[in-house]
């Protein structure tokens, strides 16, 4: 299985001199192709500048992080959007969504800003593998936090975007919803080829993955296959300072 | 971009509706200015007692005055008189011998009472044309038009017996028509006429005068429409200027806080795809469209807001009521070009930042309300404070009103967009202040404004501008007023003031009199520039003012010299003994010496002249008399007033213009305060859920609006303060502003009120609702 994403050594230090602090500390991992992966860890463990220096949101202090053949480390912020809206999708835990736009104009604006035509047999698929028949003309406010939860999936995938990256995606949803939001995942995965890497820190979100990575300080301390629950909370426990 | 831009005007009207507002009475002020300051421009009178004469050759109406610049350019100036210039009577001798030239009218202009005196030969330049009785033949008799009743005249001295009546009658001037001989020698200028009239063409040029034709002789007729029209375009270019720069900092307010209310959504655009270029022009897409639709409609408004202004300033007696508005397209082009260009600017100064910022940090900031000030920001800030610096000098400098009216409030607006520059700095000093108002209320506003000092920044802008502008346009008028009048009030020695048609002459006969000063009120210029003028019959003179003579002495004022105030003598560079050339009211240029200074030139005019000089060059060689001593019962049968007011500009005017600027702020001021307000629907839902009560919630942010009035009035009055102490220097010479306490309560208390009113409405709006619904709801 080739790499969908790399990173090589990245750090990502925040501030200068005597505050400097280390978000991310020599990390190195690479994220096969169709495949999902968890990013778990505690509270300052790195999860989010993991997330954001994989995604191109951030640029890492040194290191580098390639998408496919792509390397993100030296592009500037313009290169980085157009990167971002063509080949990379986003799932955040909440505000995902345009207020003003109804949801099949929420999940085409990455093609809106790209100035791309929409295909619509693929959007059609979209929108019915997410559960969103019927629903297209309504606006976010008239939805249910999953069904908005859906639309932003939805839109990570309007584009085939080579990984969709989640941050706490399921973090305020009930768990009756964040099952299904999780089951969506899980099969986009499986049926769709698509690779997804989610930064979560609920073990059970974390168990629909194929494999887990565990973070704490900054480093890639773990990584776990077929996690379970049961499993992943366990090893959750002995991270970092308590292990 | 557009089409987004469309979707979220439409689902956002509210966010929008406060800068909406802000650019339609901006585009409908610029409109009603722009209309001002066209008719200034390109106004035209329509003759009426020239009507029936096809061209009308009379003196030039400008003073003229030709320079050489450093390259060999010739420039020639020109600026219109105040008094009517006359031609000799031997032009018509000329005009006759001229190609196409049938029939030549003279005709002498002088008033009488209320109404303009002619000789009946020039009639026929309106046409007049008898509906009862006969032409004058003798001296005692006269021919009055249409509007006329009664039978006899009183003129001067003289009574008249009415022979006659026209078929006729003027919209905007009454006429008397006396025989030719009576009407010279009442006019008093030996072998002079004020027009003459042409029938039917005239070819070629006229020898010392000008040939009118068309509308062109209305302005002959006129002269005080020329005043108007300089008036109207000083006034609209001024309030033009400062609507539109109060348009930009209001609209740059409050698209700001609009962008900064969906600060969140836009840091997720930035995240997902679109790149800062892209969330520049959406959000001027959005401002272009809302301007747009705004400048429409506001520059709609502004036709009727100009016709509006036009009525009143004629009520006023500022502007002729023949002189008619032109209406063209161009005000109307400019306002719309002029809103959109400013809320375009506006938007791309508040959606630089947000495009800019990486979206990681927009994420987090747009939960994390702070940051600190962009440095291109401060500088700005800075910048603008070194302006205000330079102008405050600049105005405590400047002694003519009509230099120094402007430029004060420019420095007073300059000070204002410092503060707005530099506002979170300011906000941040001041809640960092340890104080706040007791309760849970209290608690919670000290908390709220500490907090979001952005919020508070944003509030502060428009209420000090409004405090700032309001206390300048206000004070500026009662500091002018009250010196001239305490001058005045000190320099008027005299009992009594007899209105005109009077002699100083014969009031000296009256019993009791110790003294009696004829006084004429004209303008001079000296190089182009205009100085108020009084002219002053010397016997007595001591008697009836005190001028607060520095140096010299007006022993010596005659026909040959002049007096000079203070402040004049300092602009001109002259003392006593230097020659002075000026050009009097009529254009008639005269050198004279300066022969006192004297100190109280506001109360007075700038310079004093000799009556003696300039009766012979004025249209209305009546002014009144100031009497010493004298019996009050006899005086009281000429009209005798209580000697009072001094001259001065028409402040109503000044009023009625400024007032709209004022209007503007205080809508900018409900604008933003109600904007914010809304704005916090879902924080004041969960106040509402955690167990505050609704008093509670409306007690926090009157605190808030409170504090915010608080900072407001400070910095306000601090900018009135500073503008006005620099005008009074530079107009008065003192440097203390006079500010009636009273008015100025009045204007904080209104801004409060204001921003109460503002803060609680919307308020009660928002907790109307119930919370745990209000707190589901959208952003």
């Amino acid at each position: 299985m080739t790499d969908v994403v790399r990173l090589d050594a990245v750090s990502k230090i925040y501030g200068r001199g005597q505050g400097a602090v280390a978000a991310l500390r020599e990390v190195s991992v690479g994220i096969p192709r169709g495949t999902f992966t968890a990013v778990m860890g505690p509270s300052g463990s790195g999860k989010s500048t993991f997330l954001h220096c994989a995604a191109g949101l951030d640029v890492p202090s040194s290191g580098s992080v390639r998408l496919g053949d792509t390397e993100l480390a030296r592009m500037n912020e313009t290169a980085l959007t157009e990167l971002r809206r063509q080949r990379v999708g986003f799932v955040f835990q909440s505000f995902n969504l345009v207020s003003a736009l109804t949801v099949i104009e929420n999940i085409t604006l990455p093609l809106r800003l790209a100035g791309v035509k929409a295909d619509h047999s693929w959007l059609a698929e979209i929108v019915r593998r997410v559960g969103l028949e019927g629903r297209a003309g309504h606006r976010p406010a008239q939805l249910s936090g999953g069904q908005q939860q859906r639309v932003a999936i939805a839109r990570a995938l309007v584009t085939r975007p080579e990984v969709v990256f989640g941050d706490e995606p399921t973090g305020a949803l009930d768990t009756m919803t964040a099952r299904d939001v999780l089951t969506l995942l899980r099969e986009v995965v499986s049926s769709l080829g698509q690779t997804v890497v989610m930064v979560t820190h609920d073990p059970v979100a974390a168990s629909y993955a194929d494999t887990v990575l565990f973070l704490a300080d900054g480093r890639i301390v773990d990584s776990m296959a077929a996690p379970t629950a049961d499993k992943v909370a366990e090893r959750m426990t002995r991270l970092g300072a308590w292990k | 971009m557009i089409s987004f831009a469309i979707r979220t005007l439409r689902h956002r009207k509210a966010g929008f509706a406060g800068a909406f507002v802000a650019l339609l009475c901006a585009a409908a002020l610029v409109t009603a200015c722009g209309m001002l300051l066209e008719t200034g421009l390109r106004g035209e009178v329509a003759p009426e007692r020239y009507a029936g004469a096809p061209v009308i050759v009379a003196g030039d109406r400008f003073d003229r005055q030709t320079t050489r610049d450093e390259d060999g350019d010739v420039k020639t100036k020109a600026k219109p008189l105040s008094e009517r210039r006359w031609i000799p009577a031997s032009i018509a001798a000329e005009l006759r011998r001229a190609p196409g030239v049938e029939k030549v009218v003279t005709e002498v202009t002088f008033p009488v009472g209320d109404a303009l005196g002619h000789g009946w030969e020039s009639a026929a330049l309106t046409p007049f044309t008898l509906a009862r009785g006969r032409a004058p033949r003798s001296d005692d008799e006269v021919v009055v038009d249409a509007n006329f009743a009664g039978t006899t005249l009183q003129a001067g001295e003289r009574a008249y017996r009415v022979i006659g009546v026209t078929a006729q009658a003027l919209p905007s001037q009454d006429t008397v028509f006396f025989t030719t001989r009576e009407a010279r020698r009442l006019a008093g200028r030996q072998g002079m006429v004020s027009a003459i009239g042409v029938f039917p063409s005239l070819g070629g040029q006229v020898k010392g005068a000008i040939a009118y034709t068309g509308d062109e002789r209305g302005a002959v007729e006129f002269l005080g429409a020329e005043r108007s029209r300089t008036m109207l375009v000083s006034l609209g270019g001024a309030l033009g200027g400062t609507s539109l720069l109060v348009a930009v900092l209001v609209v740059v307010g409050t698209l700001a806080l609009s962008v900064q209310q969906r600060q969140r959504e836009l840091a997720m655009l930035r995240a997902i795809a679109a790149t800062p270029r892209q969330i520049r022009k959406l959000l001027g897409g959005e401002a272009l469209l809302v301007s747009a639709a705004a400048g429409v409609l506001g520059s709609g408004a502004g036709i009727l807001l100009g016709l509006g202004l036009r009525s009143r300033f004629v009520a006023l007696g500022a502007m002729p009521a023949n002189l008619q508005l032109v209406v063209s397209p161009f005000p109307l082009l400019a306002a719309v070009a002029a809103t959109v260009g400013a809320a375009w600017a506006a938007a791309l100064v508040s959606a630089r930042r947000t495009a800019r910022i990486r979206p990681v940090e927009a994420l987090g900031e747009a939960a994390l309300q702070g940051g600190g000030l962009p440095r291109a920001r401060v500088v700005a800030g800075v910048l603008a404070l070194a302006a205000g610096v330079t102008l405050t000098v600049l105005v405590s400098n400047l002694t003519t009103e009509a230099a120094s009216s402007p430029v004060t409030m420019l420095t007073a607006l300059v000070w204002t967009i410092a503060i707005a520059l530099l506002g979170p700095v300011i906000a941040r000093v001041v809640t960092a202040l340890p104080l706040r108002a007791p309760g849970a209320g209290g608690f919670l506003s000290a908390a709220n404004l500490r907090a979001n000092t952005k919020r508070m920044a944003a509030v502060i802008t428009p209420l000090s501008l409004l405090i700032a502008m309001t206390c300048t346009i206000l004070f500026v008028q009662t500091t002018m007023g009250n010196a001239a009048r305490e001058q005045a009030a000190a320099g008027v020695k005299a009992d009594h003031v007899l209105g005109s048609g009077i002699s100083a002459a014969a009031v000296r006969e009256l019993p009791g009199v110790l003294a009696a000063t004829e006084v004429l009120r004209t303008s001079v210029r000296i190089d182009l520039d205009r100085y108020g003028a009084q002219a002053v019959t010397t016997e007595g003179l001591d008697r009836t003012m005190d001028l607060g003579v520095v140096s010299g002495s007006l022993q010596k004022l005659d026909e040959r010299s002049v007096a000079v105030s203070t402040t004049a003598a300092d602009r001109l560079g002259v003392a006593v003994g230097s020659p002075l050339a000026l050009t009097l009211g009529d254009g008639t240029p005269v050198r004279l010496t300066v022969a006192a200074v004297y100190g109280r030139g506001l109360g007075f005019g700038d310079l004093t002249l000799s009556h003696a000089l300039v009766a012979g060059h004025v249209d209305d060689p009546h002014g009144s008399v100031l009497v010493a001593g004298g019996d009050r019962a006899t005086l009281e049968r000429f009209g005798a007033r209580l000697p009072v007011e001094a001259s001065g500009s028409n402040p109503a005017v000044t009023y009625v213009a400024m007032g709209l600027i004022v209007a503007f702020c205080a809508i900018a001021v409900v604008n933003t305060l109600a904007m914010s307000t809304a704005a916090r629907t879902r924080e004041l839902a969960l106040l509402r859920l955690v167990g505050t009560t609704k008093r509670q919630v409306l007690r926090m942010l009157r605190m808030e609006s409170l504090a915010a009035v608080l900072v407001s009035t400070v910095l306000g009055s601090a900018v009135a303060l500073v503008t006005l102490t620099a005008f009074s220097m530079g107009m008065t010479g003192s440097a203390t502003p006079s500010v009636p306490p009273l008015t100025y309560l009045a204007v904080i208390a209104a801004a409060a009120t204001l921003a109460l009113l503002a803060t609680s409405i919307p308020a009660r709006f928002a907790l109307s609702r119930p919370p745990a619904e209000a707190i589901g709801a959208r952003e």
